[in-house]
């Protein structure tokens, strides 16, 4: 931590390069000043506040150059698989081969608004009928067509089961354009029967053995697609491999959000730790750099905390906040309304939890699979929030609901109700399209509600 | 010590002159809003003044609400409509637990505690069926003023079947009525109970009673009626409701 934490703008960022660059910050080869993304098309950046810290420019340099490492790989011959709808078990496999890089086509869905919808990918998606009564994925089509993001891959597996309807009509969509998926089922995981064999799964749920197994096998199925990929086996002991080192991504998260969303003053931006955290499932195609990116942050922060200094005043409303934004700016809008982020359920939050190290690791993967809190019943997921609502002393929950997703459509209704009856803390509903600006002063306006509402409960 | 609120609203800018000593309101005043917002609200507030012979400094604050608080500029902070409704709502009503606001652009639910404090909050911004909107759009195409048309609804005996999902398919709905020959009294009150129907939607399943109806809705007649069928509690329309939010406004200046 050279300087004071602020949050800046585009503008105070390019003098803020340069003043980092005379004080001799070492950049890896993807750095540079934020700026540049601006000329590749990238204007929602012109309308963002970011930290000042060089950790928080390598996060955001590494963020928007996935799809030059993408490319990158596929001019040094390597394979790329393209994992959808798989919140962070395939890459786990994927990374465990060697020359091979796996990525998330669903990530296109931030496309149309970091681009401010200047590469028209949704109304390609309108053109092959999958319009806005869809969930903001559909942008994965128009990226598909036009090939301008990413390069086509080599393989696409998507999950299919107890995952949303919306996203497996835009697959099937892309299945039938002539880009062939292999699919595998993750089944809607049910509590066992009282007398039925039963694991204990990573994040605490419990789930039927014989699901258990079920995932297990169709993971075999990938592992086979992916070794036929590589034109080499996976062996069990290059996977335990791979798990430990993605398990270290995750920790370093993990430290990250505990630091983060449990200081007296917050040290990190909310935009800034929702890009980090996303790194849980995908890695921004680069495992290993993910890692030094989050151990850089990790480090930012751990010094703020330390120097007891942040971005935000002490008196912050500390808000939980259920699933990510399409549009980053509102992320800064609770910021700006009084609010701070102490706690998030980005849809992935079993992402973030250590692969068992103790096990087969085809088994541990299938566990942790069937953990994903969305591919079971909505109240798992309320549970396990109301959880770590209560460990981060959150005050308030924020359920930012995704245009279209069907996956959100009463879900939203039973965290409310859950959080509102078990831990009894105020909680919105918001609805956030991929370009808010219309809509920010209604946003602003129940943001500020809530936030008024945790000072008013915090009076004796 | 005098404070004032301003609830510059989607429709109307209301301004309240609150006297905090004897915690009653001094001064009410009300006027359309515009384009200019700032400049009009500054206007109604100088005009509450001057009808009560005070200059703006005995005034020793002043918060704005409202859709448009942010563009009050004189006003020395800005508080949500949400916060303000509690405030003016426990003012008058101290044991109120539930508050239903309809305004001209937007409804609101608003669930209070034990101390009058807002506990949660359901707002419908969105769509124009659960607001005055509907009822304004209905008054038009019937050639009546609101008030004409609450009144008119008093009268039904067989209240219309109308969607309560979408002002504009309604409108379509309520030109098929009239052709088919309804009567123009079981069609406003088809829409007002349309209307309480979409706020229950946004009540949900959990409502304390007692349970106040504030905003420039509630003036209308047979409104409160509607809305209390639909939730099937009984509802209270608050002192001068359209005032609420002002009210409050004025209230919390008084305690910052």
């Amino acid at each position: 931590m050279r300087d004071a934490p602020r949050q800046i703008t585009l503008e105070e960022w390019d003098a803020r390069y340069a003043e980092l660059s005379a004080a001799g910050m070492q950049e890896p080869a993807y750095g540079g000043p934020l700026r540049r993304h601006v000329g590749e098309g990238d204007l929602r950046l012109l309308k963002l506040r970011y930290d000042n810290s060089a950790a928080a420019l390598r996060l955001w340099n590494f963020l928007l150059t996935e799809e030059d490492r993408l490319h990158q790989a596929r001019a040094e011959g390597g394979k790329i698989v393209g994992a959808m709808k798989d919140l962070g078990t395939v890459p786990v496999l994927a990374y465990s081969l060697p020359g091979v890089t796996a990525f998330y086509p669903d990530g296109a869905w931030w496309i149309p608004c970091i681009m401010e919808d200047s590469t028209g990918l949704l109304p390609i998606a309108d053109s092959l009928g999958i319009d806005e009564s869809f969930c903001p994925v559909r942008a994965m089509l128009g990226a598909f067509v036009t090939g301008g993001h990413f390069p086509r891959p080599d393989l696409l597996t998507c999950s299919v089961g107890a995952t949303c309807d919306d996203f497996s009509a835009i697959a099937q969509r892309l299945d039938g354009m002539g880009y062939p998926i292999l699919w595998w089922e993750i089944p809607s995981r049910r509590h066992p029967d009282p007398d039925e064999p039963k694991v204990r799964l990573p994040g605490g749920f419990l789930a039927p053995e014989t699901q258990v197994g079920f995932v297990r096998a169709e993971l075999e199925r990938l592992r086979k697609a992916l070794e036929e990929l590589a034109g080499r086996r996976l062996t069990d002991d290059a996977l335990s491999a791979g798990i430990r080192a993605a398990n270290r991504v995750r920790r370093s998260l993990s430290q990250l959000r505990r630091l983060t969303y449990a200081a007296e003053i917050c040290p990190l931006p909310a935009l800034e730790m929702l890009v980090a955290e996303m790194l849980a499932i995908h890695f921004c195609s680069d495992r290993a750099e993910a890692r030094v990116v989050l151990d850089q942050l990790l480090r930012e922060v751990r010094e703020r905390v330390q120097a007891r200094k942040g971005l935000l005043p002490k008196a912050a409303a500390r808000v939980f906040w259920v699933n990510p934004v399409a549009d980053l700016r509102v992320m800064t809008l609770l910021e700006e309304c009084g609010g701070r982020i102490c706690g998030t359920d980005y849809l992935f939050c079993h992402a973030l939890d250590r692969i068992p190290e103790n096990l087969p690791p085809m088994e541990a993967l299938a566990r942790m699979a069937l953990a994903d809190p969305m591919v079971g019943p909505a109240a798992d997921r309320a549970k396990r929030i109301c959880r770590d609502i209560l460990a981060f002393h959150a005050e308030a929950l924020v359920i930012s609901r995704i245009p279209g997703a069907s996956h959100c459509a009463m879900e939203g209704e039973v965290i409310r109700d859950w959080v509102r009856s078990k831990v009894g803390l105020p909680v919105i509903e918001i609805e956030v399209p991929p370009l808010s600006d219309s809509y920010h002063s209604t946003l602003r306006t129940r943001l500020e509600a809530l936030v008024e509402a945790v000072k008013e409960r915090r009076k004796p | 010590m005098i404070y004032a609120g301003i609830d510059a609203g989607s429709r109307m800018i209301k301004a309240v002159l609150f006297d905090a000593e004897r915690r009653q309101i001094m001064a009410s005043g009300i006027m359309d809003q515009g384009v200019q917002q700032d400049e009009l609200a500054q206007r109604l507030f100088e005009k509450l003044l001057r009808d009560h012979r005070l200059e703006r400094r005995a005034v020793s604050g002043i918060v704005a609400t409202g859709y448009g608080r942010h563009s009050v500029s004189f006003a020395d902070t800005a508080v949500t409509e949400i916060t303000c409704h509690a405030a003016g709502v426990r003012h008058h009503l101290p044991g109120a637990r539930t508050i239903t606001d309809i305004g001209g652009q937007d409804s609101k639910l608003m669930r209070l505690d034990a101390k009058g404090g807002v506990q949660d909050f359901d707002m419908n911004d969105r769509c124009a069926a659960g607001t005055g909107c509907f009822l304004e759009v209905v008054a038009r195409r019937l050639g009546l003023s609101l008030q004409e048309l609450g009144e008119l609804a008093g009268r039904s005996v067989k209240p219309a079947a109308i969607s309560s999902m979408c002002v504009v398919f309604a409108e379509t709905e309520i030109v098929g009525l009239l052709a088919a020959g309804a009567a123009a009294e079981d069609i406003a009150a088809g829409v007002q109970a349309a209307i309480a129907r979409r706020i229950a939607s946004m009540a949900g399943r959990t409502l304390d009673s007692p349970i106040i109806f504030t905003g420039g809705v509630a003036l209308v007649p047979g409104m409160r009626a509607a809305l209390q069928t639909a939730l099937a509690h009984p509802v209270v329309v608050a002192p001068e409701p359209q005032m609420t939010g002002a009210l409050g406004a004025a209230i919390l200046a008084s305690r910052q």
